[in-house]
């Protein structure tokens, strides 16, 4: 409650001590907030009494045509300095809500107050009942200054002095139901109208009541199509609480909160809910069938520029965390790698990022357990995965950086929760006492590093670049390259040929290069004479002379005995001192063949003799 | 100020063997990160700027292929493979590939040996080997002709064993070209295509494939492509689904 004149009270209280002020007049009068209302309806009836002594006593209007719902009163202290001196201002208000009994004109009689010994009386009001509900101004709040000045206006504080004292509890709600229903129903309302899809808007569902509630059975909850649901509270006894509902004083008991979670953007309606709720007790009880009023939330679809891998499910405000049991582990011993996300948001319905890690570790699939623990009506909490880890091969090993991109509602922003990547490193197992030489059998198989095959290989460390290929067969010196050598070597095929062809019809050339081969071996010959063994010599010898013979006699002359050959020699003109010779060279060439042995000097003589013969131009 | 600008311009648009290098070490770093799409982009990268081969185009592929990419996975390895042959790393990511895909063609047989053998070769290293044979084998056989005796013979030993080796690389570097000139083969990169009866929208639709299948294709037809499935199976589907190998 607020009370403004409390905060200037020491300053009144000085001035009242320094002055002896006079009480001020005596103001007196009432009026209502409208002249015109439904018999469902109800109004309030407001009395001022201003300057009257503290002991004054006021009696209200009292009619059988009117019921008076609730009472409250407050009070405003004043001290004024005017021409006649300081004044001391005491002002009491009462603000009374009524409604009325009957159909037609009713007269709301005067209210009476007696102070200092005088009687004061207000007007009478004349108030004009509809059947059922009329438009009207807000209820609850006293409509000032139509009827009667409005005493407190132009006082040094804030507009509405009254008003702040009943904000905080009372509140306005359109009810539609007939004067029996006003006295017990049920409402389902909504802290929030317009979300962004995936936020949470909290309905929450009393039963309002103006009578004693004694039980409430066969409550049917609302239909939440468009949501998912958790709930928040569902208390087992029946607890109310004061409230005030258009100025009438109601308890209020909750019978259910659930925070509802939009799945998608649009318009979203939450049908009425239901229930069967007794009032009285034992032998007055009466059982009532109730049914709420109906919602609808407005479902924002969440701003564009959403982060690539954000699901629709992560709206809130979240923390990532990643933690793993032991940082070192021996070969085949489990360890156990948690993955927690923390905040408030829709905690069963978001999904966290999967822990992965090296080939070398098998990672099994997790258990999740989820933590609520929602915190003035919002659903919060931890969800946890733990993920049993068994390492297969031994190393340092870490897990992959996680990451969980979400909406946060409140600032509007995408942002992004991370856990830092985490490590563990497996150790060989302890071999443990194990007897040398004994039979291990029957010991448990100790866990071995196991280098499984398969997996994508690795990448290429190393690149060798190429353009665009085009087939070898394309490039330009694949054709040349093919052709080419084939046609040299054809080439010199070729050459040869011709060459040979024309060698051929040149005669005189034959007989030159054979005389130039006759000579070779000659001098092949002449080199043999000091080094070579006689065979070989006489053999060159005679290759020489009967080269030389055959291109000078134009005949082979192989076969051809000694007494043939003189004839060709004679017929050919050869002179007779060298026909001789020409035999006598044969012969020691036959000799030396078929009888070796002969000296040096013989050898001497037998190459002079043919470079005689080779030398001479006969013919 | 227009040096300035081609400047820029070149140094946009062409890299230094050492910055290929560089890109080609980070995009490394990027798919050890398990940054595969990092990876990827600095491999593309690569390759628009003329920066190819085989081992750009298996790291491509396997960084795809951990991405998830199936089409663009089995699309770079094949490439890979296509410059390579046969190779032992590039077989084993495209089998994992294949594992993934979602189409399971039933009743395929294996490829004929002659495409099998086109495939295994390095048509590269076959042809220069070619090349560099017939010409020795040629250039011995002209030098006997000189020589005489037991060196001729020599000669001409080598030669012709010169001779076979070329014949031999040279028959497969035949095979190659006649295989690439004949077949036409495509791989899905589209997570879904259709198969129809016949090249137009209307056609009615007779199976579905899916990404990473490696298919033949036979003739185009609009913005068709006919398709043979290694089962025999033939369809119309849109070739934009579709990139050749």
């Amino acid at each position: 409650m607020k009370r403004t004149g409390n905060q200037l009270a020491p300053a009144f209280a000085l001035c009242f001590f320094a002055a002896t002020p006079a009480l001020a007049d005596v103001e007196f009068y009432q009026s209502v907030d409208r002249d015109q209302v439904g018999l469902e309806d109800s109004f309030h009836l407001t009395i001022v009494a201003s300057g009257a002594a503290e002991d004054a006593q006021i009696q209200f209007p009292s009619s059988s045509d009117f019921e008076v719902l609730s009472r409250s009163q407050s009070t405003q202290m004043s001290y004024q300095l005017g021409g006649s001196g300081a004044s001391f201002n005491r002002t009491q208000k009462f603000v009374l809500v009524m409604r009325a009994k009957k159909v037609g004109t009713l007269i709301l009689p005067s209210a009476v107050m007696t102070t200092s010994g005088k009687t004061y009386r207000t007007e009478p009001l004349k108030v004009s009942v509809k059947p059922g509900r009329l438009p009207g101004p807000i209820a609850g709040r006293p409509k000032r200054g139509v009827q009667v000045p409005d005493p407190f206006r132009g006082f040094p504080f804030p507009d509405e002095p009254f008003g702040s004292d009943e904000s905080d509890q009372e509140e306005s709600i359109p009810f539609r139901g007939t004067r029996e229903e006003a006295d017990v129903f049920l409402r389902a309302s909504v802290d929030k109208q317009e979300v962004y899809a995936g936020d949470q808007v909290t309905l929450s569902l009393h039963i309002l009541s103006r009578v004693d509630v004694s039980g409430v059975d066969s409550v049917t909850l609302p239909k939440l199509d468009g949501f998912w649901s958790e709930d928040i509270e569902s208390p087992t006894q029946l607890s109310g609480e004061q409230k005030l509902i258009n100025g009438v004083p109601y308890r209020a008991f909750l019978l259910k909160r659930l925070a509802l979670f939009p799945v998608k953007p649009g318009t979203l309606k939450i049908s009425s809910a239901e229930a069967d709720i007794t009032t009285g007790f034992i032998f007055t009880g009466r059982r009532v069938h109730r049914v709420s009023n109906e919602l609808t939330v407005q479902a924002k679809p969440l701003p564009p520029g959403a982060p690539s891998g954000f699901s629709n499910s992560s709206v809130g405000k979240w923390r990532l965390s990643a933690e793993v049991s032991q940082a070192q582990v021996e070969l085949g011993q489990p360890v156990t790698v948690k993955v927690s996300i923390e905040g408030r948001g829709n905690l069963k319905n978001i999904a966290l990022p999967s822990l992965r890690g090296p080939a070398g570790l098998r990672i099994y699939d997790p258990t999740t357990t989820d933590k609520l623990s929602p915190a003035h009506g919002r659903i919060a909490g931890k969800r946890t995965q733990e993920y049993l880890v068994m390492a297969q091969q031994t190393g340092l090993f870490t897990f992959s950086a996680l990451s969980l991109q979400y909406f946060d509602p409140q600032t509007e922003v995408y942002e992004e929760a991370t856990a830092e990547p985490v490590s563990v490193a497996v150790v060989p197992a302890k071999g443990g006492a194990i007897a040398v030489g004994g039979d291990r059998s029957h010991l448990p198989s100790e866990p071995k590093n196991v280098l499984p095959a398969g997996g994508a290989r690795p990448l290429r460390y190393r690149a060798s670049f190429q353009g665009e290929q085009e087939p070898i067969w394309r490039a330009a010196f694949f054709l040349p390259s093919l052709l080419g050598p084939p046609a040299v070597w054809l080439g010199l095929i070729l050459f040869g040929l011709v060459r040979s062809r024309f060698n051929q019809q040149d005669e005189g050339s034959v007989r030159r290069r054979r005389t130039r081969a006759a000579h070779r071996r000659l001098a092949r010959a002449d080199a043999l004479k000091a080094s070579g063994t006689a065979e070989a010599f006489y053999a060159e010898v005679e290759k020489a002379l009967r080269e030389f013979l055959e291109v000078r006699l134009g005949v082979p002359i192989i076969g051809l005995t000694r007494t043939v050959l003189a004839e060709r020699l004679d017929q050919a003109g050869v002179p007779e001192e060298q026909r001789v010779r020409i035999l006598q060279v044969l012969d020691a060439c036959d000799q030396a063949r078929f009888a070796p042995g002969g000296n040096g000097g013989q050898r001497d003589w037998v190459l002079a003799q043919v470079q005689i013969v080779m030398m001479d131009r006969w013919k | 100020m227009i040096h300035l600008f081609w400047l820029s311009l070149l140094s946009q648009s062409y890299y230094t063997p050492l910055e290929a290098q560089e890109i080609f070490r980070r995009a490394g770093e990027a798919y050890y990160r398990e940054d595969y799409t990092g990876a990827k982009q600095e491999y593309l990268k690569l390759l628009s700027h003329g920066y190819g081969g085989s081992d750009v185009l298996y790291n491509l592929g396997t960084a795809c292929l951990n991405q998830g990419e199936l089409g663009d996975a089995v699309l770079y390895l094949e490439r890979a493979r296509r410059d390579e042959g046969n190779s032992p790393d590039i077989e084993a990511n495209l089998a994992i590939a294949k594992s993934r895909q979602l189409d399971q063609v039933m009743g395929s047989s294996e490829d004929p040996f002659i495409e099998r053998l086109a495939n295994a070769v390095r048509q590269r290293a076959i042809g220069i080997a070619f090349v560099v044979a017939w010409g020795l084998a040629f250039l011995t056989l002209s030098l006997s002709r000189f020589l005489s005796g037991g060196r001729r013979l020599m000669a001409r030993t080598i030669a012709v064993a010169l001779l076979l080796f070329a014949v031999a690389n040279g028959s497969l570097l035949m095979i190659r070209a006649y295989v690439r000139r004949t077949y036409t083969d495509g791989v899905v990169t589209a997570k879904a295509l259709q198969a129809r009866e016949f090249p137009q929208d209307a056609g009615r639709v007779s199976f579905e494939i899916h990404s990473g299948l490696k298919v033949r294709v036979l003739e185009s037809s609009g913005k068709y492509l006919r398709l043979r499935l290694p089962n025999g199976l033939e369809g119309w589907t849109q070739a934009e689904g579709i990139s050749i190998i």
